[in-house]
């Protein structure tokens, strides 16, 4: 190479380098989340600079713009797979499985939790899309591997507890719009379908849907598998709200922080449209705990402890509860007990997401 | 934080160089340490305190050695033991599983590797040894020394140089734009071999790699192990390229540690080829000097395929890499008795290139038994040819595979230097700037949601 052209090269490379390297301080600035640039992010015990790697993907300059592009070049290049989500005709997949480790510990909480309870407990396990779509991957990615999950956690758990097939529920509805097209989780619809059968195991008759008015609140949702990968061929989804004018009605929804901050929400908060995180309408936010007291005066109450995606399961118990408890353990970060007493609740529902019921926070759930 | 990080490209490289040149030639070695214990403390406390640890304890026998050699030669050899001890215990620990329980009991955190711990073994030992024999002096200034196991453009992949070499490369140093452009331009090409070709076909190898080897055709075992075969070179040669680059940029000419080995139309070509400076320590510290008293041609060849055995062992620190090692130093032995030169080059570049991916197999595997399954579905154990996996390998990488193979030869280089007109050379040129800045946009795309390119196919 000529000497103009060695010049030129490092001339090129390293002012692409500073603008991009700018551009993303200013952005991390700009975007005020100071903390992240003012602190050391937490050592998790694999160095600072794993968190800090993190942080700075989170704040690079035209990131949105970065994925996408990226997308397109991985999706050339390795068979329609794009961080680890795989790009159907019609839908994404999660194509990365779900994980088995810790599933015989998750057991053993749910376990003791119903050994030391006096109540009754139930207990769904609710498959991501890539459990019920799974004959849309490539021959390779295991299918069945989450009903054989499910299976497994059932087969494992305490024969005082009821397990609820929702697997074969979802599969056999899998032609319906249970399932979101860009996210892992299910549609309010198929929480609704799960909850007509899992609601008659509780003991209750279902409120038939024609009885529901269905409020379409957006059509621009873009969920999880979406973020992952920017994938612009792919369809936004609708986010719903079911209401039911004749039937309970909500006399206070109550979400309570780790500390015992409360605040007053809705069963439906239609202000996190306007957010990143759109899924947060169903009882709004991240709290760890949600207390719902209906005007029905059966005084029966119920304690679901669940992962995120139960939050658009929940509205629905209204209807047969005086009071609905919600419990996520993978906000808490001290124990239930800290929270409520359990035994307050004549039955308690595990509703979790295959892909959360190994998540950690279900330590908090063991009564001692 | 991996080289082929945004956190490394658009953070810590540039702020280093800035940092680097902002100050007086004299103090540059100074603050290359203090930029290279930030780059090792990034991966944990425990991380560079062990990197200090180590330096220290090796300075120490190094220093000792050197002054008891000046008295007595065989008292010399005590520190020597002491230093290579403890620098054999150090990899043993934190790479066989068996001692995990050591480094939980020295309260390192879950997981914790050092990344590098092999390599920097093999300088620490190689030092160490040519102190004891009198190839090198004992050296006293301590920055310098700390740099030759602890600099972080060598961190990951070496090279895994001779002291001597070392400094006369410190010393050589070079600061120009000439040195820039060239480090800017193999680390891109290593970043581009690490994202783009060894990240792809790891994809396509751990495709097949979650599938019952059992049940699996013939023909997806032999793509599954071609591409474990490519994503390994693309991987080691990608990240040492990259800090070869690093290197540049500071000025230092670091030798390149993979000179286009696959394809080569000889195995020992290929081991000639493949991760230089380590196969040279080997033959330097292990083959030489075990062979040197030695008449017996059967005794040196016994000791030759030892030395690749442990070489192999090196690699992956169990049995079955141990095998790989084997069965390479078994495969030049025969190849120098039984092959002519008169054998086609084709001929050996598809005999050796079949023959390499097949031993692979043990280098891919866990275990020997493992391993030996695979070969079997290589055999065609299920009597299919192909399966619907095959296909779908085929139709989603084909092309993928096609280039990287093409990229892993040294037919495009070879085609540039022989580009006899000034035209095409002006034109490559003039294209060379713009064609630096596209792969970094690539790379940087393929990165962008993770933040790094995580895929190991091993750790060193």
């Amino acid at each position: 190479m000529t000497s103009m052209t060695n010049k030129l090269t490092a001339a090129a490379v390293l002012l692409f380098i500073a603008v991009a390297g700018a551009a993303s301080l200013i952005n991390a600035v700009i975007s005020g989340d100071k903390d992240n640039i003012a602190a050391l992010p937490e050592n998790s015990g694999q160095g600072y600079g794993s968190e800090l790697e993190a942080a700075a993907a989170e704040k690079f300059a035209g990131r949105d713009g970065w994925i996408a592009f990226g997308s397109r070049v991985d999706s050339a290049m390795k068979g329609n797979i794009v961080n680890g989500v795989y790009v159907a005709d019609d839908r994404l997949i999660s194509a990365e499985g779900v994980s088995r480790k810790d599933l015989s510990r998750s057991v053993g909480y749910i376990n003791s939790f119903a050994q030391a309870y006096d109540g009754a407990v139930y207990f769904a396990a609710v498959p991501t899309s890539a459990g019920v779509y799974g004959d849309k991957l490539p021959e390779h990615i295991s299918r069945g591997a989450e009903k054989q999950l499910i299976d497994k956690l059932c087969g494992g758990l305490d024969t005082s507890i009821r397990c609820i097939d929702a697997y074969d529920l979802m599969k056999m509805m899998s032609d319906e719009r249970i399932y979101f097209r860009s996210d892992t989780k299910w549609t309010m619809y198929g929480a609704y379908c799960v909850y007509r059968t899992v609601i008659q195991k509780l003991g209750s008759q279902p409120v038939s849907y024609d009885k529901y008015h269905i409020r379409h609140v957006t059509d621009q949702f873009y969920g999880d598998l979406y973020r992952k990968t920017l994938y612009m061929k792919c369809e936004p989804d609708i986010l719903d709200i079911y209401e039911y004018s004749e039937g309970a009605e909500v006399l206070s929804c109550t979400g309570y922080d780790n500390d015992g901050y409360v605040e007053q929400i809705g069963l439906y908060d239609e202000e996190a449209l306007e957010s990143d995180d759109m899924y947060s309408l169903y009882l709004g936010g991240e709290y760890p705990l949600v207390r719902i007291r209906t005007d029905l005066n059966n005084d029966r109450h119920i304690l679901v402890i669940g992962s995120r995606c139960a939050a658009s399961f929940v509205p629905f118990l209204i209807q047969h509860y005086s009071e609905v408890t919600f419990v996520r353990p993978e906000l808490m970060d001290r124990p239930l007990s800290d929270f409520l007493y359990p035994d307050d609740y004549e039955q308690t529902l595990f509703l979790f997401g295959i892909d959360s019921v190994t998540d950690s926070g279900l330590k908090y759930i063991e009564m001692r | 934080m991996e080289y082929s990080s945004l956190l490394f490209i658009y953070a810590f490289f540039p702020l280093s160089l800035a940092a680097y040149y902002a100050v007086p030639a004299k103090f540059r070695d100074i603050v290359m340490l203090l930029l290279s214990m930030v780059f090792s403390g990034l991966f944990g406390i425990g991380f560079l305190v062990l990197l200090m640890v180590y330096t220290l304890v090796n300075y120490i026998c190094g220093r000792v050695c050197g002054a008891l050699r000046g008295r007595k030669s065989r008292s010399a050899l005590i520190p020597f033991a002491a230093g290579m001890t403890f620098d054999i215990a150090a990899v043993f620990i934190f790479r066989v599983s068996c001692f995990s329980w050591l480094t939980r009991a020295m309260h390192f955190p879950e997981g914790f590797f050092p990344i590098g711990i092999s390599l920097f073994t093999l300088s620490a030992v190689g030092y160490l040894a040519d102190v004891c024999t009198g190839k090198q002096k004992a050296e006293k200034n301590y920055v310098r020394f700390a740099l030759f196991i602890m600099m972080f453009p060598r961190l990951f992949m070496g090279p895994v140089l001779r002291y001597d070499i070392f400094t006369r490369i410190l010393r050589s140093r070079k600061c120009s734009m000439q040195e820039l452009s060239t480090g800017f331009s193999i680390f891109i090409k290593g970043l581009a071999k690490k994202v783009i070709a060894a990240d792809t076909l790891y994809s396509m190898y751990s495709t097949v790699k979650v599938s019952d080897v059992k049940a699996i055709s013939a023909g997806t075992a032999w793509l599954g192990i071609t591409a474990y075969m490519l994503c390994l070179y693309f991987t080691l040669s990608g990240v040492a390229d990259m800090g070869v680059g690093i290197g540049y940029c500071f000025g230092f000419r670091f030798p390149q540690s993979f000179n286009y080995p696959m394809f080569s139309s000889r195995i020992r070509y290929f081991a000639a080829k493949w991760h230089v400076q380590v196969i040279h320590w080997f033959r330097k510290y292990i083959t030489r000097p075990l062979t040197a008293r030695v008449s017996s041609r059967y005794v040196r060849k016994l000791v030759f395929l030892l030395a690749w055995a442990l070489l192999g062992y090196w690699y992956g620190f169990d049995l079955s890499s141990a095998v790989w090692g084997m069965l390479m130093g078994a495969a030049i032995i025969l190849e120098n008795r039984f092959i002519t030169s008169k054998t086609l080059k084709a001929t050996g570049i598809i005999y050796t290139f079949v023959l390499t991916v097949l031993f692979a197999v043990f280098l891919a595997g866990d275990s020997v038994t493992g391993s030996v399954d695979y070969l079997l579905a290589m055999l065609g154990r299920t009597h299919a040819l192909a399966d619907g996996l095959t296909v779908y390998l085929l139709k989603s990488y084909l092309v993928v595979m096609l280039m990287t193979m093409y990229a892993s030869t040294d037919l495009f280089r070879n085609m540039m230097l022989r580009s006899g007109t000034a035209r095409i050379r002006n034109t490559l040129g003039a294209i060379s700037p713009v064609s630096m800045v596209i792969v970094l946009i690539i790379c940087t795309a393929l990165i962008a949601y993770t933040g790094s390119s995580e895929m190991q196919i091993i750790k060193l």
